[in-house]
């Protein structure tokens, strides 16, 4: 059941470049939706279209079957979290929660109550008479969290919340989100250009590049199969190649190599992707089968956990890891194959 | 850039608020009435002419030229060591001597024209160009001490201490090092100072005397006895001046670093 | 070899403000409290004279009005330039700026050519038939208003544009999702963030229009003097010197009170609370 419903929205500041080309998504209630991206895809624009920062030129925008595009922002009721937390300097951290219950005129008895259950949720119960100021970042990422959280919003939005937060503190407050997510059980739209944490939060993932969706999937159908070059790139995927159709999920490279492949579809020509991971490494001698290419290898470096080779082939440079029990040194030759459940076709 | 209208509004009448009475002294300057009217009748240039042909007007304009430029670089070569000695070292009563060195900003400029009217020229009989010429000295001092301050504040000391470690001794070190890092900010002062001197009125009302008066005090006197589109004129030229001195601000440290 | 570098430094500076600022102030200032003994009688009596009071309560007067006009007009101008995009930001600074670095008695002269009998004002209400005699605007109080938020309004602009700027946008976003209008927002986070700004303006302001000799001499006439004129004629018309010290110390300390003032509402106002703890 859609609960958020982007419709063809079309954004553009100048009125000749899109920022927005015709946008959809759809999000069900109580899901953590995350946009994902490198900067400039449109990720912030989005998120800021929903909550009424931006009006699109084009489009529709849907809550709960009713039609907000022209509602202004303050008459939304979405909390937002903003990527400098944007607290109120000049009030504690009681009045930068208490901002929202204010203006809606709540009475004291039923909003102190409020303020404080958030801050308890938060982990804040004991930081309310601070300034922000007088805060660590973290502290003050809860507070932006328990702002937002305390006018019980219909909607949930993060603009890239963890950015400004070291490598440690944001496993631990994305983990924090989640929970609270999770035990409000409110529909949350997360923007981030950082994969693992994306994948790590989200139900579902809508990876953006030029002002489109790309894929919207769950982060463990993106991670395996990805639908673009754009978003196998993005998510780390290396080697690409083109194939041209001969059958059924049978395909050859430029050089005539038989490839198999699970997938199957029905363009004569593609480009086929692996990654690195996923190669396996053969002695040469090895006999010759479909899925096996020959390569010579160009440069090893040792990742820690596996080497990785560049290895030339006849159908470009293959970047390949293979466990550092065995070691090849440059200049070797050897056999690559793809396992063709792991070969994907874009 | 979300649409605020009465904002908007109030902000366009501001400026025309500052801008339309400099538009009427640029027009009334060319018109032929010998009073100044607006709108104007006919066009002419003599008025600008006259401002060359009034004595008493180009002769000030002389000498506020010249009392500004020695006034202003003397407030240089006094303010920058003291500017510095305050950033550098945690001299006792730090925050005293600054407030001391920026008094005569705080001191209504009347107070300071008419003291110096009284030490100087009653007291010490001494000529009113010097009279002048120290006034401004007091008032250019702390634009100095506070831009070319605030420009050493931000100075990491420590590539003059590398200088001094690389064999550089420390006057060396200060023309070498210091000074070319703080250079925009010596600059913009000199420009502050410079246009704040040559537009002071109450500092040069109280020292003026014959052959020694400020442009401003001249253009003052003039308008008491005559109106006509002469002062106009002469108006439009030191906006022209203004203009140009900004658009040389601009294109070197940009507007910004003196506003 | 520490200590004395400083000294010399500071040495030259230091003994021409003495020598030239200090002790003059002090040759102007001192015969106001002795005359054979000490006395504040010249301070008594200058407070007891019914035109003086008048001189004193209309500088008073003009610099709070215009310091007021200059904050209501100059906040929300500083805010819709400080929220504009850069190219027009830089146009209108400049616009800011001109008048600003225009001579002062060319700014009263402008004002001098519109408020005047003939002046453009009238000329115009004449014309349309409005008026028929004359209205007298120049040589007023209000002329001399007008002249100094004309005079000020820039610096008060400026000041405040800087400040803006540093209020980051998104604090205005973030409450505009917690549901205040356009208005709340500015009023609730905006103008509190700002009011740093505003005092420090209204500082420049205040004490601008208070020793301002050019607008008053020029749009007040005789009638309508302020300190700075009132000084200015005792001095050096009436050779009164003993009126123009007092007026002298009335005025610098006058200027120091009203700044401690707007600096203690600010420290009232300002609970931003102490650094990271």
């Amino acid at each position: 059941m859609t609960y958020v419903d982007l419709k063809d929205i079309r954004v553009s500041y100048d009125g000749k470049n899109n920022i927005l080309k015709d946008l959809n998504l759809s999000i069900e209630k109580g899901e953590l939706v995350s946009l994902l991206g490198p900067s400039g895809c449109g990720k912030t624009t989005t998120l800021r279209v929903i909550a009424g920062l931006i009006e699109p030129n084009d489009g529709d925008f849907v809550v709960d079957n009713k039609n907000l595009t022209r509602v202004p922002v303050h008459k939304r009721n979405f909390g937002m979290v903003f990527q400098s937390y944007a607290l109120f300097p000049h009030l504690t951290v009681k009045e930068n929660v208490g901002f929202g219950l204010k203006l809606r005129k709540e009475d004291k008895t039923t909003m102190n109550p409020k303020i404080q259950d958030i801050l308890e949720v938060t982990g804040l119960a004991e930081l309310g008479d601070r300034y922000p100021k007088q805060l660590s970042g973290g502290q003050r990422q809860r507070v932006a969290l328990a702002r937002a959280l305390v006018i019980e919003p219909k909607l949930l939005l993060l603009d890239e919340p963890l950015s400004n937060l070291d490598a440690k503190l944001r496993v631990q407050m994305r983990i924090e989100i989640k929970r609270i997510q999770r035990k409000l059980g409110i529909t949350s739209v997360f923007v981030t250009h950082d994969q693992e944490e994306c994948f790590s939060i989200s139900d579902r993932v809508a990876v953006m590049n030029n002002g489109i969706i790309e894929q919207f999937d769950t982060p463990e159908e993106i991670y395996n199969r990805p639908k673009t070059e754009f978003v196998a790139r993005f998510i780390g995927f290396e080697n690409f190649f083109n194939l041209t159709k001969q059958g059924e999920k049978t395909y050859t490279t430029s050089e005539g190599h038989m490839l198999k492949t699970s997938q199957s579809w029905d363009d004569t020509k593609l480009v086929a992707t692996i990654r690195p991971d996923d190669i396996n490494i053969l002695p040469k001698g090895t006999e010759q089968d479909t899925n096996m290419i020959p390569g010579k290898v160009v440069v090893r470096t040792f990742l820690g956990k596996s080497y990785q080779y560049e290895v030339e082939t006849n159908v470009g440079k293959i970047l390949v890891n293979g466990p550092k029990e065995t070691a090849y040194s440059s200049g070797e030759e050897l056999l690559l194959q793809f396992p063709e459940e792991k070969l994907i076709l874009v | 850039m979300r649409k605020q209208r009465g904002l908007s509004i109030i902000s366009m009448l501001v400026f025309a608020f500052l801008i339309i009475p400099m538009i009427i002294i640029v027009v009334t300057s060319f018109g032929e009435n010998p009073s100044i009217q607006f709108p104007i009748q006919g066009f002419t240039f003599d008025w600008y002419l006259n401002v060359f042909e009034t004595n008493s007007l180009i002769q000030s304009f002389f000498l506020s030229i010249q009392i500004s430029m020695i006034a202003t670089i003397l407030a240089l070569l006094v303010g920058i060591p003291a500017a510095y000695a305050l950033a550098r070292y945690s001299v006792k009563g730090r925050d005293i001597l600054k407030s001391f060195f920026l008094s005569p900003a705080m001191i209504p400029g009347v107070v300071i024209g008419y003291a110096l009217f009284q030490f100087i020229v009653i007291q010490f009989q001494m000529p009113i160009f010097q009279g002048l010429l120290l006034g401004h000295f007091l008032i250019s001092l702390p634009y100095i001490i506070r831009v070319v301050g605030s420009s050493l504040e931000q100075l990491d000391f420590s590539i003059e201490e590398v200088a001094w470690t690389l064999g550089c001794t420390r006057v060396r070190a200060f023309v070498k090092i210091v000074l070319p890092n703080i250079q925009a900010g010596i600059f913009a002062s000199f420009m502050l100072a410079f246009i704040n001197s040559f537009n002071n009125i109450p500092v040069s009302q109280f020292l003026s005397g014959p052959g020694v008066t400020a442009l401003p005090t001249s253009l003052m006197n003039y308008i008491e006895y005559n109106y006509d589109p002469t002062v106009s004129a002469l108006s439009v030229l030191l906006m022209v001046g203004t203009v140009i001195l900004m658009y040389i601000i601009e294109k070197t440290l940009g507007l910004a670093s003196i506003s | 070899m520490k200590n004395k570098a400083p000294f010399i430094l500071l040495t030259p500076g230091l003994i021409l403000l003495i020598v030239f600022m200090f002790l003059p102030l002090v040759t102007i200032i001192w015969p106001t409290f002795y005359d054979g003994k000490l006395t504040f009688g010249s301070y008594l009596s200058f407070f007891q004279d019914n035109y003086n009071l008048s001189v004193f309560w209309r500088t008073l007067r003009v610099s709070l009005i215009v310091t007021l006009i200059c904050i209501l007009l100059g906040v929300p101008t500083a805010y819709y330039i400080a929220r504009t995009s850069k190219k027009w930001r830089g146009l209108m600074m400049a616009m800011s700026l001109f008048p600003l670095l225009t001579n002062s008695v060319i700014r009263s002269f402008a004002w001098i050519n519109i408020l005047g009998t003939n002046g453009v004002i009238n000329d115009f209400l004449m014309k349309l038939g409005i008026i028929t005699e004359p209205i007298k605007m120049l040589y007023t109080d209000s002329a001399i208003v007008v002249g100094s938020v004309y005079l000020f309004l820039p610096l008060m602009i400026i000041t405040l544009v800087g400040v803006i700027e540093n209020i980051d946008l998104e604090m205005v976003e973030a409450a505009e999702t917690l549901g205040a209008n356009r208005l709340t927002a500015f009023m609730k986070v905006v103008l509190p963030l700002s009011l740093p700004g505003i005092i420090v303006g209204s500082i420049l302001v205040f004490s601008g229009t208070l020793s301002a000799y050019t607008t008053p001499q020029l749009l007040g006439g005789n009638q309508n003097m302020m300190l700075s004129t009132f000084l200015y004629q005792n001095a050096m018309t009436l050779g009164n010197w003993q009126s123009a010290g007092v007026i002298a110390l009335i005025m610098i300390v006058t200027t120091i009170i009203v700044m401690k003032l707007f600096n203690m509402i600010a420290a009232k106002f300002d609970k931003r609370g102490g650094e990271h703890a």
